[in-house]
């Protein structure tokens, strides 16, 4: 009896205080955030309430659904763009790198993310400026001034600047944990270098390929730094129009909604990348 | 057993006690070592710290060293961007989190519905001392009972870059409109300076009390030159594009943020069009349940006074005009040149006779539709 | 010959890559030092006034204490969270597991600001919010899981046997994790610990909703880049890089000497 009591006890010492945490500050918090979608706000107050006005409002509005389309695709197309600007360099580490090398290019990748994201768009504005480093370089060589900032570019570019060292390094993590056996074999069946990537190791790599696009579709559908800084005007992005709600006027009740709105267009994404991630495999 | 209650409540006051020891306990016995030292290091400082809700740059170093070295306390700011947020950041936070509140004078009134600032007493500040225009500002008080003291203003109107646009073009708001600015058109994030601005251009003498007829017309207009604009920005961000040349023109600013660029060497300038200006009135105010009561009060005694008043104009963040006539004559004697280039000297054509002769108008809340109409505009045309 | 072309336009294209991921931080590193106030080339005089602005400015350093308070807080609680998340997960199934694992892993999927929304409505009803304890506690939920993959990637590593040969020799349940897993895992927890720091040290969006008054550094940027635009940025910017890269690096050092020291026991 003893015994069990003091089995139980182990077990639950090690098994709760993540449990009780994670629901405490993580789930109960985002439960509030939906409950607080029904809420009102009077007096620049939220008060308790039930009232669908905040999502009726949101969703009647033509600008959130514009935003909601620009968020959506500019992170779709920044995952697409970072998965094959990432592939060759993650094709490259992990096929053709000696272990030493790799393991340096591996930790200079993880170095960025702990940089001030804050302090490294900063430091774009001044290479995509109108009289920055890159358009004084284009001018050095003759071409002339090509707006970056400000525009989409400028937006995409800081997504990249968030999420481009992931991917490659969720993508090396998959291509190293290929069956190397696999590619002796397509070499010897005389598959070219290339038909071997796309009938070879893209499909072995898929799950990594795949979770490394999500994860920078997470990262940039999220991010407001870079809309903000890098975007100017051109890309109001969901999560500006969350920052600009809760702002002005205590609208906190629709920031809410939108915040919703966001979560669960990531949790179907997740769901629907998971299982392409995952079809035909059990 | 009376006692054993006792300790028990005590001990268990609140469960938000609990929680919060709970998490400092964790804090601290994970600091281990280093917390007691920190701890020690912020007992003995005791200075008193006063807090304060303001735009951008009213708690640094050269306004509140001389008020803080006084009064042996400090100043510890936050700063907002816009009245709305202004409201938005004290609602959230619990009362008497500020001891001092910076407000523009449009939004006094809605603190003071809100119930969110206290009630002064007049005779604790040199109303005698003010231009008469600032003794009794509109919405400042109510009747009797003074909620508020005007420090400082400022006109609004068009700010452009002078290499590339002449005096002439930026003396009409129309120049907003014109092909050759496409994506060099920059606003300033808060809807009440550019949409009372577009309303003066549209031609109503009160460009803050419009029916609903004249606010769509506004609206409508307003949003042709949405294809114009390539940013808004907050305070940090109207400075650096007006800098770099990556915007020409922007409505609704002031030589507050010029002033500050053309000391930095930068063509840029601000006029009041043909059409006219806005002022901007900055007033402040003392939090519903401050802490610290006395400081706040003191602080405002020492911002409405000559010496306060004459730093307030020199600002580094950004220069304003002042509203004690006293004042003037001080801020004559020490920087002369800032009196000349504010337009602040007694006795010539200075900035209250602007206001007096009307070519400015005051900033107000709109008059005819909620707050929250201009403000829900105003997303929606950013998010076009 | 072909492939020796290809491999060379290979690596180039990786160093192409690396410019465009390091250029900023090396732009930053360079423009702190730059006189001028703001950013463009050419570049004016060479200068340290950035750095002194910096060290001069006391809202700076209690930013950066409360910076270091957080970080060695949240280091110390999310990698034991994390490290009974991944112990749970390691020795015992049972039926809800996957939702266990779910929530020991989701956080990091939730964006920033809406986490800071969430945490700041939240915290602000319980009378927790405005805070270094608000921070503290927001920062600890999204860097569990960091410490969490760290340890199960640790512990995956370990014979499954070990455990139950040191019950068998009559350790308890507390013997064997105190003589046998615990330093086992010993590792995984130190680079836990350096890295949930360094997450913590560089997160703004969370602790920019939920500090209030009480800032900490990289809040502090973000007002540097709201409010008065300043060389500051980047100063502040290159000391952070240089701490947290000493971090990193300290945690690569004990990974990599353990697993070289596991292959020649091998």
């Amino acid at each position: 009896m003893g015994l069990i009591s003091n089995r139980s006890i182990f077990s639950a010492f090690f098994s709760f205080p993540p449990l009780i945490y994670q629901l405490a500050f993580f789930v109960f918090p985002l439960f509030f955030l939906l409950v607080l979608s029904f809420w009102s706000v009077k007096f620049y107050r939220v008060q308790p309430d039930f009232t669908f006005s905040n999502w009726l409002y949101i969703f009647e509005k033509g600008y959130f659904w514009k935003s909601y389309g620009w968020t959506f695709s500019l992170a779709a197309m920044t995952s697409i763009i970072a998965s094959v600007i990432a592939f060759p360099a993650s094709y490259y580490i992990s096929f053709k790198l000696s272990e030493n090398i790799k393991r340096i290019v591996l930790l200079s990748l993880i170095v960025p993310f702990f940089t001030s994201y804050l302090v490294r768009i900063y430091s774009w504005q001044v290479f995509l400026n109108d009289n920055g480093i890159i358009n004084a370089a284009l001018d050095y060589i003759g071409v002339g001034a090509v707006a970056m900032i400000n525009t989409k570019l400028g937006s995409v570019i800081g997504y990249l600047t968030l999420s481009l060292p992931l991917v490659i390094l969720l993508q090396v993590f998959s291509l190293s944990n290929i069956d190397r056996n696999l590619v002796e074999a397509a070499h010897n069946l005389k598959c070219s270098p290339l038909k071997t990537i796309f009938l070879v190791v893209i499909p072995a790599a898929r799950v990594g390929l795949v979770l490394a696009a999500l994860f920078c579709f997470i990262l940039s559908f999220g991010d407001f730094v870079s809309p903000i800084y890098l975007g100017g005007a051109t890309t109001q992005t969901l999560s500006i129009l969350i920052i600009d709600l809760s702002k002005a006027g205590q609208q906190w009740p629709r920031a809410a909604v939108v915040a919703i709105t966001m979560i669960v267009t990531l949790l179907a994404t997740t769901f629907l990348a998971l299982r392409f991630a995952y079809k035909g495999k059990s | 057993m009376n006692n054993d209650k006792k300790t028990k409540s005590t001990i268990m006051k609140s469960r938000r006690d609990f929680i919060k020891a709970a998490s400092a306990a964790s804090g601290i016995a994970a600091l281990g070592g280093v917390a007691p030292m920190l701890m020690s290091k912020k007992a003995n400082a005791a200075p008193r710290e006063m807090t304060l809700l303001a735009w951008y740059g009213h708690g640094e170093k050269d306004i509140v060293e001389a008020f803080e070295q006084a009064n042996n306390c400090k100043v510890k700011a936050k700063y907002y961007t816009g009245g709305d947020n202004m409201l938005a950041l004290i609602a959230q936070s619990p009362p008497g989190t500020y001891d001092v509140v910076l407000s523009d004078a449009e939004y006094v009134l809605q603190l003071k519905e809100a119930g969110f600032v206290e009630k002064l007493n007049p005779s604790d500040y040199p109303f005698d001392d003010y231009w008469p225009e600032f003794q009794r500002f509109g919405g400042h008080w109510s009747g009797k009972e003074l909620y508020s003291v005007a420090l400082r203003f400022g006109f609004l109107g068009v700010s452009y870059n002078s290499e590339n646009i002449s005096e002439k073009e930026a003396m009409s708001y129309s120049l907003l409109w014109d092909e050759k600015l496409k994506g060099r058109v920059g606003h300033f994030d808060w809807h009440l300076p550019n949409l009372g601005c577009m309303s003066m251009y549209m031609g109503n003498p009160n460009p803050y009390d419009i029916n609903q007829k004249k606010f769509e017309a506004l609206t409508s207009k307003t949003m042709e030159i949405r294809s114009q604009v390539n940013g808004f920005y907050d305070y940090g961000g109207t400075f650096s594009s007006l800098k770099n040349g990556q915007i020409q023109a922007m409505c609704g600013i002031g030589d507050w943020i010029t002033g500050v660029l053309q000391k930095d060497g930068s063509p840029v300038r601000t006029v009041i069009p043909e059409e006219g200006g806005l002022q901007w009135t900055e007033s402040l105010c003392i939090g519903k349940n401050a802490k610290n009561h006395d400081l706040a009060r003191k602080f405002i005694q020492y911002m409405s006074s000559p010496e306060g008043q004459v730093r307030s104009a020199n600002m580094a963040a950004y220069p304003a005009a002042i509203v004690n006539k006293k004042a003037w004559e001080l801020l004559a004697k020490v920087t002369p040149e800032e009196a000349k280039r504010q337009r602040m000297e007694l006795g010539k054509d200075n900035v209250i006779s602007d206001i007096r002769n009307g070519r400015v108008k005051y900033r107000t809340l709109p008059v005819q539709q909620s707050l929250e109409t201009w403000n829900d505009f105003w997303l929606e045309y950013k998010n076009s | 010959m072909n492939a020796r072309l290809n491999n060379s336009l290979l690596c180039l294209y990786l160093l192409i890559i690396l410019g465009f991921i390091f250029s900023p931080i090396i732009a930053s590193f360079i423009f702190s030092f730059n006189a001028d106030r703001f950013p463009s080339l050419p570049l004016g005089e060479f200068s340290v006034k950035w750095y002194e602005a910096v060290n001069e400015d006391a809202d700076v350093w209690a930013g950066f204490y409360r910076t270091l308070t957080v970080g060695v807080s949240v280091a110390m609680v999310s990698t034991f969270l994390g490290f009974c998340a991944a112990y749970t997960d390691y020795r015992y199934s049972f039926t809800g597991k996957s939702v266990y694992l779910a929530l020991a892993l989701l956080p990091p999927t939730v964006p920033l600001i809406i986490m800071g929304l969430a945490m700041l409505f939240f915290l602000s009803r319980v009378d927790l919010s405005g805070g270094t304890h608000s921070v503290i506690i927001s920062h600890v939920v999204m860097c569990t899981p960091f410490a969490m993959a760290l340890i199960r990637l640790r512990l995956s590593q370990m014979d499954p046997d070990l455990e139950s040969a040191a019950w068998n020799l009559g350790a308890s349940q507390w013997g064997a994790m105190r003589f046998v897993i615990f330093p086992f895992c010993l590792p995984a927890i130190v680079s836990s610990l350096l890295i949930t720091m360094a997450v913590s040290f560089d997160e703004f969006a969370v602790a920019w909703f939920v500090s209030g008054l009480n800032e900490t550094l990289p809040v502090r940027i973000l007002s540097f880049l709201q409010g008065q635009v300043s060389p500051r940025i980047n100063a502040i910017g290159s000391v952070v890089f240089m701490l947290s890269m000493m971090l990193v690096i300290a945690a690569n050092i004990i990974l990599m000497r353990n697993s070289s020291k596991k292959t020649t026991e091998e």
